[in-house]
């Protein structure tokens, strides 16, 4: 009955890659996760906000008993504001750290779909130059015409990235 | 030992066809198990080691001690545990020479076994840690131990004299597929059966509102009742077991128990914690307010009134006796005694007390303390005390019982007293008060546990009291209680511990800031009022204070602090909230009151562990989050800028 406890460590393969993803807006662009990660998805409620933390952590939600920290994926790659509407979804997602396994919310535009991708969908990120580091997308992916780009929600949310803007906030 | 080994291998062979070199790869469970099951065996041995004591022919005792060196022994060898299994084998030699009327047990012997006890207490803490790492640990040396054992079994002792003992079967658990290895909470089964027929109350009470639709609360249901009801049928198994070669005296004798992962005990806190709010969000439907039917009305009281009774089921089982940190204190109490040559006897009473689970695990330290204390310092030796007329026998006294919501735990002595005007003078000495001050008794002796007096050179050999006294207030703080002396001179000392009843639930006063709601913990209020606009002053035009029953206290803006846009902005049209943080008071100010609640404590993660002004999170009675205020925490920072 001994069970796993170590999380699967992100990789970057492209055969580790292909699966189901979940598509979803933010601003212009068509952004994917992978599904396994993905637990839930709800309506904008109310979140109650937290002092001294970041401007794109939105503050904490009640799920079922449990408090779930919320990240607005809009600030949190830069992206400006907009009020939210009724196609504003919480995605709630099971993110792995080195602290363990958490849940989070992420506030996105809207979601659209579930594609299954391919390793031939699948493209590298390309590269950016000027030493632009992306390591928390996983790839690109040509869909219809439209490209949708692969997040790493793990590397995206890590708890070291979130307490070191929370020294700076503090 | 040849005969030892080959016996623990074909044990292990029956079960195990292979044991592997590190049992440790291949199963972490088995090791895990192996320490929880030891660890209850050597709390039970030690008990009964004790019981021998005062009563060396207690053969009962004596079996039982056997029995649960034994079962080590066992479990130990089938591990591949040498170091274990060698000195629990020795022991179990002792003592099986001891139940055939061989050996009469002396103090020395119990000296001997209880060194014993702590070397395989030793031996399981360090092989704790290497169920995450998988490498196992070197036990400790255990050569001299060995040797000191076996000098007590003086008589040749050819083979295990234990031919009717029962087979040493591999380590049965009745712990529910621990997944790793977690801690368990013993939960009385009436407890858990208690809470089964409730959930089967509410499911019939469901099908009764059934009409009402209300999703959430129906899948608060089911998971609330996915856990109840598989638990009763594990209580069977552990009856089973019980009966088993391995049942012990105090497991047979104590209300019949078994073993929860208490992280499914915190979930099903958390879902019933849910299905109250769900429950009270039907109830207060404003649907259901227009033309409610009487018999509506009385089913949805009936369901309030079980939603309660499982919560409070629920929140029961995190409880547990406080006689199990009583009993440790006994050791202590004959190991110091014998030490320092003085008779001292200890009376438990209130052991039944119930206490949450964390509570009484982060109180063993302050108990100690304080027992040493009493032992080492406030009592007399016989020769003295009964110069002074006291029988020669002293008394410790640990009482516990419930006190007006609280939970009371009192160390008390017999001996001889604090000294006030030592204590004062030290205090004089130390700078802690001015030469002129006018102490109360009770402000007197509450300098005992200024840190200052705790340093070993200060006051210990003069008054007696204060080696880590500081630490045991530190401690009892944290616990969100309060410490207490009250002693007369030549009579005794008595050490007032008063604790909340759990440290998972605070009695909150719900305030509301703009849109905000915060929680403000009940203990930390001193009180509350609307000032009058000429009490408000400001120092240096920045720094604003309020004139409270003739004192100036500084004050704080929380919506300053978290940046919340406020309803009112003059102090004059707020409620002010009078607090204290390190003995110093002042006002925290915000829009209104919204109400008085009972919040159960959650943590905010990882991520946002230390935000200063805030101690965690609450779901409040619409199912939205509240944030805990941690006041010392917001006054810390409004002083530090």
């Amino acid at each position: 009955m001994a069970t796993i406890t170590q999380s699967i460590p992100t990789s970057q393969k492209p055969d580790h890659r292909t699966g189901k993803y979940l598509t979803f807006g933010l601003g212009n662009e068509e952004f994917a996760i992978q599904v396994m990660g993905v637990r839930e998805i709800m309506g904008i409620q109310e979140i109650t906000a937290v002092p001294q933390m970041p401007a794109y952590v939105k503050g904490v939600l009640n799920l079922r008993g449990k408090v779930i920290p919320i990240v607005d994926l809009r600030l949190k790659f830069g992206l400006p504001e907009i009020d939210y509407t009724a196609r504003t979804c919480i995605i709630v997602a099971q993110i792995h750290n080195q602290a363990g396994k958490l849940q989070m919310g992420i506030i996105v535009d809207g979601v659209s779909e579930v594609l299954t991708l391919q390793g031939a969908d699948i493209e590298d990120t390309p590269d950016f130059g000027n030493g632009v580091e992306t390591p928390y997308i996983l790839g690109m992916a040509k869909i219809k015409n439209k490209v949708k780009i692969l997040l790493d929600l793990n590397m995206v949310l890590t708890a070291q990235e979130m307490q070191g803007l929370d020294g700076i906030a503090g | 030992m040849p005969q030892e080994s080959d016996k623990t291998k074909t044990a292990g062979a029956l079960a195990e066809e292979s044991a592997s070199l590190n049992p440790l790869a291949a199963d972490p469970e088995l090791l895990s198990d192996f320490i929880l099951e030891s660890r209850e065996h050597l709390t039970s041995i030690e008990l009964q080691l004790l019981t021998l004591d005062q009563d060396p022919t207690n053969s009962e005792a004596i079996h039982a001690i056997f029995r649960g060196f034994h079962t080590i022994k066992g479990m130990a060898g089938f591990l591949d545990q040498d170091a274990v299994r060698d000195v629990a084998h020795e022991v179990e030699t002792v003592l099986d020479l001891a139940r055939n009327g061989q050996l009469t047990i002396t103090g020395a012997i119990i000296d001997r076994i209880l060194e014993s006890k702590d070397y395989l207490n030793r031996c399981l803490a360090e092989l704790e840690p290497a169920l995450a790492t998988g490498n196992l640990p070197t036990p400790p040396d255990n050569s001299a131990l060995l040797v000191a054992i076996r000098s007590m079994s003086a008589k040749p002792v050819e083979r295990e004299t234990s031919g009717g003992e029962k087979p040493v079967a591999p380590v049965r658990t009745v712990a529910i597929e621990a997944a790793a290895p977690t801690e368990t909470v013993e939960t009385a089964t009436e407890g858990l059966a208690d809470l089964a027929r409730e959930v089967g109350k509410v499911e019939a009470g469901k099908a009764e509102v059934a009409k009402v639709e209300v999703a959430k609360i129906e899948v608060a249901k089911i998971e609330a009742g996915e856990v109840p009801t598989e638990t009763p049928a594990e209580s069977g198994a552990a009856a089973e077991s019980g009966e088993g070669p391995k049942a012990n005296v105090a497991r047979a004798a104590g209300p019949r128990s078994i073993k929860v992962d208490t992280s499914k005990l915190d979930y099903l806190v958390d879902m019933v914690g849910e299905m109250v709010i769900a429950q009270s969000l039907v109830h207060h439907d404003p649907d259901l307010a227009v033309g409610l039917k009487p018999r509506l009305g009385r089913n949805l009281s009936q369901l309030a009134r079980i939603t309660d009774e499982v919560q409070r089921t629920a929140m029961s089982m995190r409880m547990i006796p406080v006689g199990q940190l009583f009993q440790k204190t006994s050791r202590l109490v004959r190991d110091l005694s014998r030490k320092a040559a003085k008779q001292v006897e200890l009376e438990l009473f209130g052991e039944e007390t119930e206490l949450d689970r964390n509570i009484v695990e982060d109180l063993a330290d302050p108990l100690m303390h304080m027992v040493r204390n009493s032992v080492d310092h406030g009592i007399e030796v016989p020769a003295e005390r009964t110069r002074n007329g006291k029988p020669a026998t002293a008394k410790v006294t640990l009482r516990a019982g419930h006190q007006a919501g609280q939970i009371v735990i009192q160390v008390s002595d017999d001996g001889r007293g604090l000294d006030q005007a030592k204590i004062l003078r030290k205090a004089v000495e130390k700078r802690l008060v001015s030469r002129e001050a006018q102490l109360s008794e009770g402000e007197i002796f509450n300098l005992i546990f200024h840190p200052g007096f705790s340093t070993a050179d200060q006051i210990t050999d003069v008054s007696g009291r204060g080696v880590g006294m500081d630490v045991v207030r530190k401690q009892v703080q944290k616990l969100r209680g309060r410490i207490d002396v009250i002693s007369k001179p030549g009579q005794g000392t008595t050490f007032l511990l008063k604790l909340p009843l759990t440290l998972a639930i605070i009695d909150g006063l719900v305030v509301g800031v703009g849109g905000q709601r915060y929680i403000v913990p009940i203990f930390a209020v001193r009180e509350m009022l609307k000032p009058p606009e000429e009490s408000i002053s400001t120092l240096q035009g920045r720094q604003e204070m309020a004139m409270v029953r003739g004192s100036l206290l500084p004050l704080v803006r929380l919506h300053q602090r978290f940046g919340v846009q406020p309803r009112y902005e003059n102090p004059w049209d707020s409620l002010l909230i009078v607090s204290e943080s390190r003995g110093k008071q002042f006002c925290l100010m915000v829009d209104e009151l919204i109400g008085k609640q009972e919040v159960v404590i959650k943590s905010l993660g990882e991520t946002m562990a230390n935000i200063s002004g805030v101690a965690g999170g609450a779901i409040l009675g619409d199912g939205r989050v509240g944030l805990i205020l941690d006041l010392e925490g917001l006054f810390g920072v409004s002083n530090s800028e």
